[in-house]
């Protein structure tokens, strides 16, 4: 009986509180308004950055496994070119392992720029990367001077199809010439990052190279996803000295990336969050002050503390709320004034807008705690401001 | 059934710091009956408000006893003393101190809404009863600041007696009104009091409450001077006759106050309530003449 007459005490006073925060806040509009805009920015900021950090992470994983179609990577632990290509043919006996494509990648200045050039069976290049063509053709077994780039890098050196360009292994070096047969679409988010968009054939690349029967790396593709661990523990019992990468591990050093950097985003918009946080106080601060008299009455009438804290309480969490529900909507939109901005500054990255329902909740909770904690010592002041002495104040 | 307020040798210190102490009250002893009309009269500073603020538990008492409805108060904790002000007691003050954001109904069910015994329906219900029985059934959805102080106040008085307290305290209720409505408050006070029954413990300089009143205290310097009744004093006693002096004294100084306040507001005034109040003031001039007169020769 007492439970349920403490329960309807409470739910009276909530709504009792409420209702004064509402009139509070629409008596004060301008100054309301401008602790209201304070939140806005914060939760927008946050809400923007989240959504743009979870566009990109969707983004990076997409490519990754678009273009690593390899399950597990080894590599010399010296990353030069010296793994004897027949390495390749004990890789293939491994169980597990459903393919083996031996790559050299390494670093060509073209006009004295430097690019990473991957030199690739042709035949086999679709099974590791998603190559597209914008113009002219691919490779083709056995073609020792032709080369594949994609569209940045030749609008960068400024050739099309059938141009021809200098390879070179160092800045000013002599070079060989190599015919361009195609132009590919760039490969988006993480093969940017790895400046991977120049191939050729891998008899090409030794012979430049001069590493006949040497490759850097052989990519290996899983019959089953589920046996990476086996096949990697057996690899590295054939080649201890090597370094063998799997795509799981790949992944996870990309979203520790993708951590850090969505923490430092956060970091960021959680400052603008914190402002917004002071504004509330200073309101509800400034409302306690305006009204220590009726702090006073209230407890006069038999208010206890809690009644005359969540009355102050309320008023924050209601400035919260709404600059929480605008913070997520002008958040969204920002997400686009950020695409628009990245296209206008000409930078190659398209962001995908995600709508997150998760990070939308998160938008309202930040904005929710941070009223309650911005709120809670003003509202504690009031709640202990001593009847006797606030009546008496004029 | 015990009486509703009983005070035991009340003794209330301030401590200003600085080793600046201040006594405010210097034992009080006093009972109120059921349903009794006081008045509390003196000169600021005598310590009226804080026996006022001591009796409706908004404030605890340095030494003795406060016995509402037969419960000491005096060495109760915050929460219970809410508890006790918001079923015991109703208070009504100078300033009349509504909340502005609300309507003069939501503001007559604040109390109630603390108390939380009542379904919302009843509690509305009960708000519009009161309203009504204040005279101000036309103003339910008004804001404070849409009334006159009279309404405000009589609004104040609604809302003290909505959880049917059985004390009603008021701190100058008609300190902030001009006289004529004065008035109307103070009748509306004393019908209240007459029909349903509270006890009323009025601080006031008002000469029209002192006057209706059964009772009047006199204080003086911390202490109630005419209680327990004058006849018990020992008329030989000097610092007696002193205090009674410095009391009267007093009270000459606010008369004098208020006849020049009165033929301020002159104009303002209707004819009769001007010249009632004047013969009225102008009586007790007479009276307190002679009182003073007769304590400096009984002096000598």
């Amino acid at each position: 009986m007492s439970n349920i007459l403490t329960v309807r005490k409470m739910f009276r006073t909530v709504r009792f509180a409420f209702t004064m925060a509402r009139r509070s806040i629409t008596r004060r509009k301008f100054r309301s308004a401008l602790t209201i805009l304070g939140i806005i920015i914060g939760i927008s900021a946050v809400v923007s950055l989240m959504t743009l950090g979870y566009g990109m992470r969707y983004q990076v994983e997409t490519t990754l496994n678009e273009m690593l179609g390899a399950g597990i990577v080894i590599s010399s632990s010296s990353y030069g070119i010296d793994i004897p290509e027949y390495v390749q043919y004990f890789v293939s006996q491994v169980p597990g392992v459903n393919n083996s494509i031996p790559i050299v990648t390494s670093l060509v200045y073209i006009s004295n720029q430097p690019y990473t050039v991957v030199g690739i069976d042709p035949v086999q290049a679709s099974e590791v990367y998603q190559v597209t063509l914008e113009d002219g053709r691919g490779l083709v077994l056995g073609e020792n001077d032709a080369v594949v780039l994609d569209s940045t890098i030749a609008s960068d050196l400024g050739v099309k199809v059938n141009d021809v360009v200098t390879f070179s292994t160092q800045t000013g070096g002599v070079g060989k010439i190599f015919k361009v047969v195609g132009i590919m679409r760039p490969f988006i988010g993480f093969g940017q990052f790895m400046n991977i968009g120049v191939f050729i054939t891998l008899d090409a690349a030794q012979d430049f190279f001069d590493k006949e029967g040497y490759v850097s790396s052989i990519l290996i593709r899983l019959t089953d996803s589920s046996q990476g661990e086996q096949v990697e523990a057996t690899l590295k019992q054939m080649f201890p000295s090597a370094s063998i990468i799997t795509q799981e591990e790949i992944m996870s050093n990309i979203n520790q990336i993708m951590n850090t950097m969505n923490g430092v985003l956060l970091g960021l918009a959680s400052i603008s969050l914190m402002v917004g946080a002071l504004g509330i106080m200073n309101t509800v601060m400034m409302s306690v002050h305006e009204r220590r008299r009726e702090i006073g009455m209230l407890k006069a009438v038999g208010g206890e503390r809690w009644h005359v804290l969540f009355i102050f309480l309320s008023e924050a969490l209601l400035i919260s709320l709404i600059g929480g529900i605008f913070g997520c909507i002008f958040g969204l939109s920002g997400v686009y004034i950020i695409q628009w901005f990245v296209k206008i500054l000409g930078l190659n990255i398209t962001v995908p807008l995600l709508i997150s329902p998760q990070i939308l909740g998160l938008g309202m909770i930040a904005a929710l705690a941070v009223g309650t904690i911005a709120g809670f010592y003003p509202s504690w002041k009031a709640a202990n401001v001593r009847p006797m002495e606030a009546l008496r104040y004029e | 059934m015990s009486d509703p307020v009983e005070l035991r040798d009340v003794v209330k210190t301030y401590d200003l710091g600085g080793g600046i102490r201040v006594d405010a009250l210097r034992g009080i002893d006093l009972t109120i009956k059921r349903g009794e009309f006081i008045s509390i009269m003196g000169p600021s500073g005598c310590g009226k408000t804080t026996l006022l603020n001591i009796i409706g538990g908004l404030d605890s008492p340095t030494d003795g006893q406060v016995i509402i409805d037969g419960i000491n108060i005096a060495r109760m904790g915050e929460g219970e003393l809410a508890r006790i002000r918001r079923e015991k007691i109703g208070f009504v003050f100078q300033f009349f101190n509504l909340v502005p954001l609300l309507t003069a109904l939501e503001n007559v069910q604040i109390p109630m809404i603390f108390t939380g015994r009542l379904p919302n329906a009843e509690i509305k219900k009960r708000a519009i009863e009161l309203l009504h029985l204040v005279g101000l059934e036309h103003r339910l959805h008004h804001r404070p600041a849409q009334m006159s102080g009279g309404e405000q106040q009589r609004v104040a008085i609604a809302r003290a007696l909505a959880n049917e307290p059985s004390i009603i305290l008021a701190d100058e209720p008609t300190g902030n009104v001009d006289q004529e409505t004065g008035w109307k408050i103070v009748r509306l006070i004393k019908g209240l009091n007459e029909t349903l029954g509270q006890t009323c413990i009025i601080v006031t300089h008002d000469p029209a409450i002192a006057q209706v009143s059964e009772r009047i205290l006199y204080m003086i310097d911390g202490r109630i001077i005419s209680e327990p009744p004058r006849l018990t004093i020992n008329p030989s006693s000097n610092i007696l006759a002193d205090e009674r002096r410095q009391m009267l004294l007093a009270e000459l100084r606010w008369l004098e106050a208020s006849i020049k306040s009165l033929e301020r507001r002159k104009t303002k005034l209707s004819q009769e309530s001007y010249a009632e109040a004047k013969i009225g003031y102008e009586k007790q001039l007479e009276r307190l003449k002679k009182a003073i007169q007769e304590s400096y020769e009984k002096r000598r």
